[in-house]
């Protein structure tokens, strides 16, 4: 024996609420819905319960003759449907489903049931069924897209975001402000307010505001100069610690959220390198910057490559002012599996920036090869091992990248400069002449007034020829030893 | 190909099936999933090659062969063409909704709340778990907010499919399909509204209103605007449903539009006629009928909106009232009632 746990008065105001509802649609009346969700799912719940334990649908409806009616009107109320409280309804309809009807009343609410969520389902506006035919777009994509169209298009965004200005250091509010700066980025129509931004931007770099990292990204996104303002953090706090190692400036790299940002959008990559660019401009080849410039990049492709899994497709956007043929061998990363291609792909790359070099586009190639510089490295370790040969391209390459105007034409000094490493290295017979050691010396120390390689470079070709010529260890060391002796600062 | 037309036949089969037959009643999950991705297969066999004559040509034989036999067949059985194929995966699903033996556990399984909407979405898993009860949510969270989207635009839904629109007939442009192809394809959307045609009117208006970031959008929306300039009884209804500030803003857009519209106008008052019993002039054609008041207001936009219409356009209503006898009594000639309503 099943005791009604439902009074059929309940069912009755409920019904009247939700017909009124279903009469007008004033703000009032959607207020009122929203007011009432919570308090209707439990009285679902209720009648879940209700159902459930009722031995049959003919009995059910025998208590609650209006529930058909109640259940029918709530389908059609897009603020119960939209809700979670449409799982509920939906398992009421299921509770009213009988597998095994034993007679018409039964019947025919399972027909009713399987027709209304039929309709619920399938019910398009003719326009949208008609392009969805012509178009072969199936409805579940086009109603995502309607929605986030109506997402975009909301007025109220723009005036939440403007009263949000005073609440941006206010805790209880971050939740919000974190909700209006993750909406899909692309919302043109209803865009957040400049005030907003602002003042989101002041708040949070001031560390007054604590904002989830997907809002910092968006944040970025929206204002360019909270943009700037992390560039120009990262490249301070580089800067003060300026006698790290480069491990030390990776790690710092990669901690900075700017990587999943440039990852994240095209846009902000450019803007990111467009600061690059100009500073090391303005500072001209500061090393310091230049090796900021590498880690970043290869940690921003790193990041890419997690991200896209077809990177190859999309690098070209972000490089949109490098020529194709120089950006495809210098974004491949070196591998020691293909050591032996290195010395074709470094060709390669002369080349194109020889050819960018006739076509007036030099500081965007050097630019493009500072970002990729651990083609650099490659080049001073082939240059170092004896076996390199024809090393006229891997010299260019390299005075290139210290000198890439050759105002004092370099290209000549360098030249010597390895020459004379080369035959010291190659040395068998010990002591090395003095002679020898000391030019190298006065090498290192360049006269003011005079052309001459960049002692970075000089230096890193002496590393590379003692790490990887056949010079003796022993032999080596003395070099190093007599070049630290007359020159401490190195 | 002889294996596509099979693998063609089968779904079609399969959709007959899904919508009329008992045999559903042994369907359990992996069986419909199954079906959707047979469907999908089709949508894809549509897409890559509607524009392709000859294999279309073969496809729409090879369904007119299977609808012959499933009506022999299956009584109640309603034909498939083409274009349905487009639309695979809604047809199987209105057809199994529609079949009382589909079994409850399978509705269950559509109407499933807890399965994630990016799961159904993204289509990485075949899973039709929660498909019909994702698709609910979105058409009501659409409707919530439709109250608090900005009311002088034309609406999301009708800029996603003048999005869609746009995307087709760039694709179209891009085949270099011939004018008649696209005309064809213009033609049977206009024809699939029909019913519904202010809306239709609103999508056309946010398409041509759509930013133009490429040549090629540029190309498609001239393309749209000649083929408006053809069907004139979707201009005028155009000219007449939509509200004055987006006919302004299509005026600025495009001097085509423009023209056209100035030309509806001009068309619309020639065709009144005054009413003595009334003291108004009313349209004589009933479809789409104009007030004077509103021809007024048009013009006034127009003139507003386009300053150097005023002269040029003023100049000849001026002409057709001389040739009307160039009386200056109400009520004897429209263009003179026009130019000092327009003057007042």
């Amino acid at each position: 024996m099943t005791k009604p746990l439902l009074n059929v008065q309940d069912m009755q105001i409920w019904l009247d609420k939700v017909v009124a509802w279903g009469q007008t649609d004033s703000p009032d009346t959607q207020k009122d819905t929203s007011l009432h969700l919570k308090k209707l799912s439990s009285y679902l719940r209720e009648l879940l319960t209700h159902i459930n334990n009722t031995s049959s649908t003919s009995e059910t409806m025998k208590t609650l003759p209006s529930i058909g009616q109640f259940l029918g009107r709530l389908c059609w109320n897009p603020y119960v449907t939209a809700d979670g409280n449409r799982s509920l309804l939906f398992q009421c309809l299921w509770g009213l489903f009988s597998e095994h009807p034993t007679n018409a009343v039964e019947r025919k609410a399972n027909q009713w049931i399987r027709k209304v969520l039929c309709q619920l389902t399938t019910e398009e506006d003719v326009v949208a069924q008609a392009l969805m035919k012509s178009m072969g777009i199936p409805p579940e994509e086009y109603h995502v897209k309607v929605l986030k169209k109506v997402l975009c298009s909301c007025d109220s965004v723009r005036a939440t975001s403007e009263a949000c200005v005073p609440l941006v250091a206010c805790p209880e509010a971050a939740p919000l402000i974190d909700a209006l700066l993750q909406r899909p980025v692309n919302c043109v129509r209803a865009p957040l307010s400049q005030e907003f931004l602002d003042a989101v931007s002041s708040a949070y770099s001031s560390q007054d505001l604590s904002l989830e990292e997907q809002s910092v990204l968006s944040l970025w996104y929206h204002s360019l100069p909270s943009l700037e303002k992390a560039v120009l953090n990262l490249l301070e706090s580089v800067f003060t610690n300026s006698g790290s190692t480069p491990q030390k400036m990776e790690e710092q790299v990669a901690q900075s959220l700017l990587l999943k940002a440039c990852a994240q959008h095209c846009s902000i990559f450019l803007v990111v390198n467009d600061i690059f660019r100009n500073f090391l401009k303005q500072v001209e080849a500061n090393e310091c910057v230049k090796s900021l410039i590498q880690t970043f990049t290869s940690c921003f492709l790193r990041e890419v490559a997690l991200m896209q899994p077809q990177v190859s497709l999309i690098l070209r956007s972000f490089f949109p002012q490098s020529s194709q043929s120089l950006l495809v061998p210098l974004l491949t990363l070196p591998s020691d599996e293909f050591f032996t291609l290195h010395e074709a792909l470094l060709l390669n790359i002369v080349i194109s920036l020889l050819f960018c070099r006739r076509q007036h586009k030099v500081f965007e190639a050097w630019f493009l090869l500072v970002q990729c510089a651990h083609w650099i490295q490659v080049t001073v370790q082939l240059l170092g091992t004896s076996g390199c040969e024809d090393c006229g391209p891997l010299l260019w390459l390299l005075t290139f990248y210290h000198h890439p105007t050759n105002r004092g034409h370099n290209r000549v000094h360098v030249k010597e400069v390895w020459d004379h490493l080369r035959s010291l290295f190659s040395i068998s017979a010990h002591p090395f002449p003095v002679d020898y050691l000391q030019s190298l010396v006065t090498m290192l120390s360049p006269q003011p007034q005079q052309p001459s390689a960049s002692p970075l470079l000089i230096l890193s070709l002496l590393v590379n020829f003692a790490v990887f010529s056949q010079q003796s260890l022993s032999g080596s060391t003395r070099i190093l030893q007599t070049v630290r002796k007359h020159q401490p600062i190195l | 190909m002889e294996a596509v037309l099979k693998n063609l036949a089968d779904t079609v089969e399969l959709l007959a099936v899904a919508a009329l037959c008992g045999v559903v009643e042994q369907w359990d999950t992996r069986t419909v999933s199954r079906a959707f991705h047979w469907a999908r297969y089709c949508e894809r066999l549509f897409n890559r090659f509607q524009d392709n004559a000859e294999v279309r040509k073969l496809m729409e034989k090879q369904i007119q062969l299977t609808n012959e036999s499933l009506r022999a067949a299956l009584p109640g059985y309603t034909e498939v063409s083409i274009l349905d194929l487009s639309m695979c995966q809604q047809h199987l699903l209105v057809g199994l909704l529609s079949n009382p033996k589909l079994p409850s556990s399978i509705m269950k399984t559509l109407f499933d709340n807890n399965s994630s909407p990016a799961e159904v979405r993204c289509g990485v898993n075949p899973d039709v778990t929660g498909l019909c009860s994702f698709i609910i949510q979105c058409k009501s969270a659409c409707q919530v907010l439709s109250p608090l989207t900005d009311s002088s635009a034309v609406g999301a839904d009708a800029e996603v499919q003048a999005d869609m629109l746009m995307e087709r007939l760039g694709v179209l442009m891009s085949q270099r399909s011939g004018a008649n192809r696209i005309e064809y394809f213009l033609d049977s959307v206009l024809q699939g509204c029909e019913g519904a045609t202010e809306h239709f009117c609103l999508m056309i208006a946010a398409a041509l209103l759509t930013r133009r970031n490429s040549a090629a959008e540029s190309a498609s929306q001239d393309v749209l605007l000649d083929w408006l300039q053809k069907r004139q009884n979707t201009l005028q209804h155009m000219c007449s449903a939509l509200a004055t500030a987006l006919l302004m803003d299509l005026a600025k857009e495009h001097l085509k539009f423009r023209d056209s519209f100035c030309d509806v106008l001009k068309s619309w008052a020639s065709d009144m006629e005054y009413n003595i019993s009334e003291g108004e002039w009313v349209q004589r054609s009933t479809h789409p009928r104009v007030s004077f008041q509103k021809l007024t207001e048009h013009f006034h936009a127009l003139f507003e909106t386009c300053p150097c219409l005023r002269n040029e356009v003023g100049t000849e209503l001026n002409a057709l009232k001389i040739s009307d006898g160039d009386f200056d009594v109400r009520g004897l000639s429209v263009w003179g009632d026009l130019l000092s309503a327009l003057n007042r």
